[in-house]
């Protein structure tokens, strides 16, 4: 490209010489002018080409769940107006607008943003929450009016960047707040509107003001020109360069209109950088710097962004408040001066703190271990430049505000368990187990960790987690296990076919003697667990295990009764929410649906689910890992948690506390921890100690409903005698009730004496009817 | 120069036609003609309750397995009707669970009961009216959807209002319907044995779930099963 020009200008050279080459140089000049027309040509078609097809690649975006908001909803207040913060609403007086909102003392009011979402659009209205207790007691239009269900905007969670790390939010001309356009044309380029692409006034005006200044104030670019310069030239600085550029952006401004040229610059101008990632155009800026829609910014943050343009770096609010300051408050002089606002408006918005947050909440930075998910999923399912390039929406289950209670579990129960956790990682799922959907993820015990991904990839052994496969394939068999069937839990050994002695151990090393089988599986005892599980064949149980969920490429070893073999923690989730939604599989979903840029349904992740086990069995199996938390190896948990709290869990400790798990769940929340050392060396965490300790302290936060299965048609409530186990009346002492399989209810026994005199007035009544 | 122009061009278009998808162009289920046969089945809910009738042992659910190369197995022998002299109100979740003798149910702290966002699924009364009004509004939705041929926007409007009531066997009922109309009869019947699962002492809508069985049923060619699971929506009634 450079070629044709610098002949053309040699040749220029050589024409300035005698008379006699006249002829020649009108000759040449004319072959100039050719070459240098369709070098116009190809500008032009360079400038069409990029302006008029797509101009920017734009990465998929991922939200969280849009909180749902719904008389009788449970939700505390805080953790709502948690959520407006993490949506970048503004706490005001009284909401002047979309984005606003304010707090008196139950009531909130607000005005939300609306979104496209998969079912539909979500309008931006005014609505009026009240909050009594836990539960959102009202919801109504700020005008009145009752409103059934209403929805936030979802916060946005990362993105899926291309590696150019190039990254914006497309904005439209009709989308920018009040002042952008005058402060950015008043700042950047006076004459925007009346120029043709280069201005020479500007150009004069800068040089005189550079002149009198005696340093470079001011550039004599044009908008149009740093357009075409970020968007079709490299950076070098040179004469030619600038001579091309001048000529694109006349191209441009023949072509285009001055409101699409200012769009296209909004959208392509470069505001910031975020670690890899380049912040470009201002309705990522906005977003980036105050956490907030570009739309809703005001004259003080439009002049702060304004200002930025002449160097982002320099004038990084974040980085250099003291020179950003300055600059904006030049900026606000500046347009006083040009009287675009009042002079008392400068002065009142000069006063405004810089309001730019903390960090950059869009950090892609903030929840690796779900988008880690989320990305693994949709990389199945689309290819990486659709990812990187279409600007697609995902939508995802994800709950900011249960994640940050799964991190602070995390991290605050392993520094109360102080140095016995030193050296140990963490990971946590948090799963809802009626819909299947993930809520909350921890890849490492450091929230934020962007490394190795421990609740999707530590494979890692489950102890005693296995145990509810074991009772479950015994309570399949109604007619030969109940609850209180009695196990031995004595010593024993057996040989396996590769000719070693298995020869299992409970902890502590204590056996329990006849135990019923509810007992031995609430306080995990292991021999009488191993001795079930033989009974039953370690086949039928590892079928069982794949049954809930889990399939792991196990041997049938005996050892895997008592958890040898490994699992992730994901996968656990899985086998427990099978467990805990009524024997109904549902596989694991990150990812409810996803949107073109344009708001377009694209694809949905439906909730499918599949039965996969008699709902008797699993409510029996329910109950006894409800047991285990009353008065089983989960007791500790009602140390911290309320009675009334319904829960049923198992610990699982491996040998040499190498593993701590715990897995359990309340009616519309399961948790599985895990707690160990990447090397795979001893902690003294047990189960109970560390696992479940995290899981308490979690459940504690997110203060779950208790858990009610409903009774399964096939179970009944039985009296029977604590003792025996034998079949008693509701008067006896020790009598208490016990579900079974109907059918498999224990036969009665002698009874307390009361038992038989009724037996004897029913035989009567019996005879009398007939 | 041009060749390369023409490429770039090409790609430009490519790209292009990425970026703009129809909406019926790649959806995840195939989007079939919505199905009318919702108006009888909601007539099914209002028709009075009878007396539930007694049951003979077969309950009809088949557990699945998950390669389904072991025979499907038959759950244990239940009547319908669980529980006596309780089909008033709360029955759903009767007995819960009886803590051991030496734990007593603390009456201290309140148990959240009331607002929990799930609507009671009590009676088999006419169970339209019962519904709550995040749940009505958005099966409304859903419906409207369906009406206007968006089955995707109704099963995901449906989803929705089952992360607000995931118990409320109405909203599975729908879901099931949809998934049917759909062509997903595999789903349609795993959800309505869900659904099944959560309408203790609502026989109206029992009735209409084993239907929607039976339907899902024939639509797999399962003949017999559908046949046993139409005996099963006439002993509901």
């Amino acid at each position: 490209m450079t070629k044709p020009r610098s002949s053309r200008t040699r040749s220029k050279r050589r024409s300035g010489g005698a008379r006699p080459w006249l002829g020649w140089a009108i000759k040449l000049s004319i072959v100039g002018l050719v070459i240098l027309a369709g070098f116009a040509i190809y500008l032009d078609a360079v400038v069409q080409e990029k302006f008029s097809g797509k101009r920017w690649t734009i990465p998929a975006k991922v939200y969280a769940r849009p909180l749902e908001l719904f008389v009788g909803q449970k939700l505390d207040k805080n953790d709502f107006l948690a959520e407006l913060d993490a949506l970048g609403y503004r706490r005001e007086k009284a909401v002047s607008g979309p984005g606003g909102a304010s707090v008196a003392g139950n009531d909130v009011e607000l005005h939300t943003r609306g979104f496209q979402f998969y079912e539909g659009s979500e309008a931006s209205q005014r609505l009026r929450v009240r909050f009594s207790g836990d539960f959102v007691a009202g919801l109504s239009r700020a005008n009145g009016g009752e409103m059934p269900v209403a929805r936030l905007e979802p916060v946005l969670i990362g993105g899926l960047y291309p590696a150019h790390n190039e990254d914006r939010i497309l904005i439209k001309l009709d989308q920018v707040p009040p002042y952008l356009v005058e402060t950015l044309v008043a700042v950047e380029d006076r004459e925007f509107f009346n120029h043709f692409g280069v201005s020479p006034k500007s150009i004069a005006r800068a040089v005189w003001v550079n002149l009198t200044a005696g340093q470079v104030r001011q550039g004599g670019s044009t908008l149009t020109q740093q357009l075409v310069k970020n968007f079709y030239l490299t950076n070098e600085r040179s004469l030619s360069r600038k001579a091309t550029e001048a000529m694109m952006a006349v191209l441009l401004e023949l072509h285009y209109d001055k409101q699409e040229i200012l769009e296209a610059y909004l959208n392509e101008v470069f505001l910031g950088q975020d670690g890899r990632r380049a912040i470009h155009g201002f309705g990522l800026a906005s977003q980036y710097f105050f956490g907030q829609p570009l739309a809703e910014l005001k004259l003080p943050q439009v002049a702060l962004l304004v200002g930025m343009v002449k160097g982002p770096t320099y004038y990084n609010p974040r980085r250099n408040p003291e020179r950003a300051l300055e600059r904006r408050n030049l900026v606000l002089d500046l347009l006083a001066e040009q009287q675009v606002v009042s002079v008392e408006d400068a002065a009142k918005a000069k006063q405004a703190p810089l309001g730019v947050t903390q960090r950059g909440s869009l950090a892609d930075s903030s929840y690796p271990a779900f988008l880690d998910l989320v990305k693994r999923q949709l990389r199945q399912d689309y290819r990486d430049e659709d990812l990187t390039e279409e600007g697609l929406r995902v939508f995802t289950s994800f709950d900011p505000i249960l994640q940050l209670k799964a991190e602070q579990a995390m991290s605050e129960t392993l520094k109360r368990l102080g140095k016995s956790t030193e050296g140990v990682e963490g990971a946590m799922m948090v799963t809802n187990p009626e819909t299947g959907e993930i809520q909350a993820m921890l890849g490492s015990r450091q929230p934020g960790y962007a490394g190795f991904n421990r609740a999707l990839d530590a494979v890692r052994p489950i102890g005693s987690l296995i145990k509810p496969a074991i009772y479950l394939a015994a309570l399949e068999k109604p007619s030969q296990y109940t609850l209180t069937s009695l196990l031995e839990d004595e010593p024993f050994s057996v040989k396996g076919a590769d000719g070693q002695v298995w020869k299992p151990q409970n902890y502590g090393r204590q056996a329990h003697g006849t135990v019923y089988l509810y007992q031995a599986l609430a306080n995990s005892y292991n021999l009488s667990t191993a001795r079930l599980g033989l009974d039953l064949g370690v086949p039928n149980v590892l079928r069982t295990l794949e049954r809930l969920g889990a399939s792991p490429k196990w041997p049938a070893y005996p050892s895997m009764l008592l958890g040898a073999g490994g699992l992730r923690p994901i996968e656990v989730a899985d086998m427990y929410q099978t467990l805990a939604n009524g024997g109904f599989n549902t596989p694991l979903r990150g990812i409810r649906s996803v949107l073109t840029a344009d708001g377009e349904p694209l694809k949905r992740y439906p909730f499918q689910i599949q039965q996969r086990f008699d709902p008797g069995a699993i409510y029996l199996t329910q109950y006894a890992l409800q047991r285990a938390m009353r008065e089983g190896t989960g007791r500790s948990a009602y140390n911290r948690l309320p009675q009334s709290l319904n829960l049923a869990g198992k610990t699982g400790t491996t040998n040499d506390s190498r593993d701590s798990w715990f897995a359990g769940f309340s009616q519309d929340l399961l948790a599985v921890v895990w707690l160990g050392r990447d090397d795979n060396g001893k902690t003294s965490l047990t189960g109970a100690t560390g696992a479940l300790q995290v899981w308490t302290d979690f459940m504690r936060r997110a203060d779950p409903l208790p858990l009610q299965t409903p009774v399964p048609d096939n179970v009944a409530y039985a009296w029977v005698d604590a003792r025996s186990g034998l079949g008693t009346d509701e008067r006896c002492p020790d009598a208490v009730q016990m579900p079974y399989i109907r059918g498999s209810e224990p036969a009665p026994g002698p009874g307390c004496g009361l038992q038989a005199p009724a037996e004897s007035v029913m035989d009567w009544v019996r005879g009398w009817l007939q | 120069m041009n060749k390369q122009w023409m490429s770039v061009l090409a790609v430009a278009a490519l790209m292009q036609g990425c970026a703009t998808v129809d909406r019926r162009a790649i959806p995840v289920v195939d989007a079939g003609a919505p199905v009318s046969e919702e108006v009888a089945a909601r007539q099914g809910y209002r028709a009075p309750a009878a007396p539930a009738a007694a049951q003979q042992e077969d309950s009809g659910v088949v557990v699945m397995v998950p390669q389904g190369d072991s025979a499907p197995l038959q759950t244990f022998a239940a009547p319908d009707t669980a529980f006596s002299g309780s089909v008033d109100s709360g029955s759903a979740a009767q007995p819960t669970w009886q803590p051991a003798p030496s734990i007593s149910a603390p009456a201290s702290a309140p148990a959240p009961s009331a607002p929990s966002g799930i609507p009671s699924s009590s009676s088999g009364l006419a169970a339209d009216e019962q519904l709550d009004g995040p749940v009505l509004a958005l099966l409304t939705t859903a419906q409207q959807q369906q009406g206007g041929g968006d089955l995707n926007g109704a099963a995901s409007s449906l989803e929705r209002a089952q992360r607000i009531a995931p118990r409320e066997p109405q909203v599975l009922y729908r879901l099931a319907q949809v998934r049917l109309a759909q062509g997903d009869a595999v789903q349609a019947e795993q959800l309505s044995r869900r659904a099944l699962s959560y309408a203790s002492g609502r026989p109206a809508l029992q009735a209409s779930l084993w239907e929607l069985i039976a339907q899902s049923r024939e639509r797999q060619g399962d003949a017999a099963g559908a046949a046993q699971a139409r005996e099963r929506a006439k002993v509901s009634l």
